[in-house]
């Protein structure tokens, strides 16, 4: 699976394996990303929440080079993703919040194709692809379409696609959205075993719970700005007894209970 | 740029796999172009002269030669029903409307030929009747062409037994490679007698543009669904998706031409004329340049609604106002120069020219030059215009 480069043990340690500063975006004249800064340690999981339209997906879609920033930049493994996008593109692996799969291909085929285009040989590529389908426990369904795949079955499909590239950084823009609780804890299990393996973590959930038991570090997001950057228990031990907040309260504390788009 | 190839030809062999698992895609690709040869060379076959024996009017003024051996020959064939009529009273004939026209051979047809001199046949035609003059025309053609077998034997035997060996009158006629010439301003409108050579390259033209249209909207479906920004993310260049897409769509342009052409040739009989070739070159170039349309396409619109709608669009407009679904040659000279606007139309003027008026691969050279400037204009814009990520940013 995904093993711990060397490189993975190298400096920045301090800085944070990755560094976002002043990041700002926005969207026909509207701010989406509004002036965000955190950094992410090695070997972290670090949950970004917020409500719907907080801009975290946009936020991860300029971590991962995708949308240039209108300000601010973004250090990963002290690469910035501004001037070296092609060295952050090779540590780096995105699982997006769509199914970004070929529908009409198999689970094998999709992760075969994204694997080479990554730069893995044919034969790398095809046991990288049955190590990664097992990871997600879909290893008998391998040769079937994704189009034949349940909801949830598609969900870890996109996670193993993502592991693909044998990233050092990982963005899951909530991969478990629709999973059933069996397929939930699968992927937690994942995550916690790429963790242990040596990944880094990024990941975004409405799940309050889930976040709480998996990260290490939360940043809460609202209207485009970090209104809050915590451990799990920090941020309940702001409004409470940690052993009896839950962090759907501190959720709602900090964001309102007004809906949003 | 290796990396740029080596991603690009991943993405279209990948494309090619999607391709052939889509039942619906192939058979649009593949089947449809082959139904619409067969429906539409049935119904022109019974409204083509094929069935109706043309009768073919010639006339010499020489009172003997060569020209009543050709005429003798000609009409032992069977394509047409000569009639022999006398210079004179022939022109009489179409001047009262009793025939469309006539071929005549000149008075020194044979001193012509046997002094090494370039002769010509005379095509006399009523003005607005394009079917005889189009009958007449391939009546001219045929006799220009067994001139030129008769000639290429006579240059075979003077080469191998020198020109003692010949009758005296023939010697002469192997001299020189450009004896018989006929004279007619439009090298001109002949009906076709197998519709196959019409109607398969008017669909291939139509179907190998449709397909490649289409791509667009394959194309914006992966945009909009987010695949291409995952590629980019994954370290793959806008320019290797440009081309990945690119050759993918050739690929799919290359069977459809070696079905169609297969089958046009085993199941229609079609013939490629004198350049099968050139005929293969521009069926290429065709596929080359509609590729680059999709990829274009793409790249303009931003849904996947408005990809198919322009693709089918497109398609539907240009088939027609191109020249696949009549002949171009049939239809009055506005929309033959219509027809220069687009790629289909360059396409069908060097199909018809190769296919139908026996035209050799130097008489197309525009067409091709045309359709290859469509495609490196599409290109440049598919390049210029051409985005990963579902929203414009
Ligand atoms: N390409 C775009 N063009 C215009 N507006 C956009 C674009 N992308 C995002 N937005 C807007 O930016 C805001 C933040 O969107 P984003 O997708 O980042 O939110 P999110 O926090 O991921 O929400 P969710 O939890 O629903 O996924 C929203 O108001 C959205 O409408
Ligand atoms: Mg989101």
């Amino acid at each position: 699976m995904v093993t711990n480069s060397p490189s993975t043990h190298l400096a920045h340690e301090d800085s944070g394996f990755l560094t976002a500063r002043g990041l700002s975006r926005s969207f026909d004249g509207a701010l989406v990303v509004d002036d965000v800064s955190f950094s992410i340690g090695r070997q972290e999981i670090f949950g970004l929440l917020g409500p719907n339209g907080a801009g975290k997906t946009t936020t991860i879609r300029m971590l991962s080079t995708v949308l240039a920033p209108d300000a601010g930049d973004v250090t990963i493994g002290g690469h910035s993703v501004l001037r070296e996008a092609d060295e952050v593109r090779k540590i780096i692996g995105v699982c997006p919040q769509e199914l970004a799969l070929y529908e009409e291909l198999s689970a094998r085929d999709n992760l075969v194709f994204f694997g080479r285009m990554a730069g893995l040989g044919r034969r790398e590529a095809k046991d990288a692809a049955a190590e990664n389908l097992g990871f997600v426990g879909l290893l008998d369904r391998a040769s079937d379409a994704v189009r034949k795949f349940s909801g949830g079955m598609k969900r870890r499909v996109n996670i193993a696609v993502a592991l693909m590239s044998r990233p050092q950084l990982l963005f899951l823009d909530e991969p478990t959205v629709g999973v059933d609780p069996q397929s939930r804890n699968h992927i937690f299990e994942t995550i916690l075993r790429l963790r242990d393996e040596g990944m880094t973590l990024l990941y975004t959930t409405h799940y309050m719970e889930e976040a709480d038991r998996l990260c290490d570090n939360i940043g809460v997001m609202d209207h485009g700005r970090l209104i809050a950057l915590d451990t799990p228990v920090g941020l309940k031990s702001a409004i409470g007894d940690p052993d009896e907040v839950t962090l759907e309260q501190v959720f709602l504390n900090l964001t309102g209970r007004s809906l949003r788009d | 740029m290796r990396l740029v190839l080596r991603q690009s030809l991943i993405i279209a062999a990948k494309d090619t796999r999607v391709f052939l698992k889509d039942w619906f895609g192939l058979g649009f690709a593949l089947l449809f172009p082959l139904m619409f040869v067969l429906g539409f060379s049935l119904a022109l076959r019974n409204i083509g002269p094929g069935d109706e024996r043309l009768t073919i009017t010639v006339a010499t003024q020489e009172e003997e030669g060569v020209s009543h051996q050709i005429i003798g020959a000609l009409a032992e064939e069977s394509i047409v029903d000569l009639t022999v009529m006398e210079y004179g009273a022939a022109v009489r004939a179409v001047e009262d409307g009793d025939i469309g026209g006539f071929v005549a051979f000149p008075a020194d047809f044979t001193s012509d030929l046997q002094g090494g001199l370039p002769t010509k046949l005379e095509v006399v035609a009523q003005i607005g009747d394009p079917e005889t003059e189009a009958a007449i025309l391939g009546f001219a053609n045929a006799v220009a062409v067994a001139s030129s077998n008769t000639r290429t034997a006579v240059q075979a035997i003077v080469q191998l037994a020198g020109e003692e060996a010949l009758p005296q009158d023939m010697a002469a006629f192997g001299r020189d490679s450009d004896l018989l010439r006929f004279e007619t301003e439009q090298i001109g409108p002949v009906e076709a007698f197998n519709a196959g050579d019409f109607t398969v390259p008017g669909y291939l033209t139509m179907f190998v543009f449709f397909a490649a249209a289409l791509a667009a909207e394959a194309i914006t479906r992966e945009r909009a669904n987010h695949t291409m920004e995952r590629l980019m993310a994954n370290g793959t260049r806008r320019e290797s998706v440009v081309v990945g897409k690119y050759l993918g769509s050739v690929y799919r342009g290359a069977m459809q031409l070696a079905v169609l052409w297969g089958v046009g040739l085993v199941a229609f009989r079609i013939d490629l004329g004198f350049s099968p070739a050139t005929v293969i070159m521009v069926s290429v170039l065709m596929v080359l340049t509609s590729a680059a349309f999709g990829v274009m396409l793409a790249g303009l619109v931003r849904t996947t609604a408005s990809a198919s709608s322009a693709a089918v669009l497109a398609s539907l407009v240009l088939a027609p106002v191109g020249g696949c679904w009549w002949p171009l040659f049939v239809t009055p000279e506005w929309m033959q120069t219509l027809a220069r606007i687009t790629p289909h139309g360059w396409a069908n003027s060097a199909f018809n020219k190769l296919m139908l008026f026996g035209a050799g691969g130097g008489d197309v050279v525009l067409e091709m030059a045309a359709l290859a400037a469509f495609g490196v204009g599409f290109l440049v814009i598919a390049f210029a215009r051409f985005r990963l990520s579902p929203h414009a940013s």
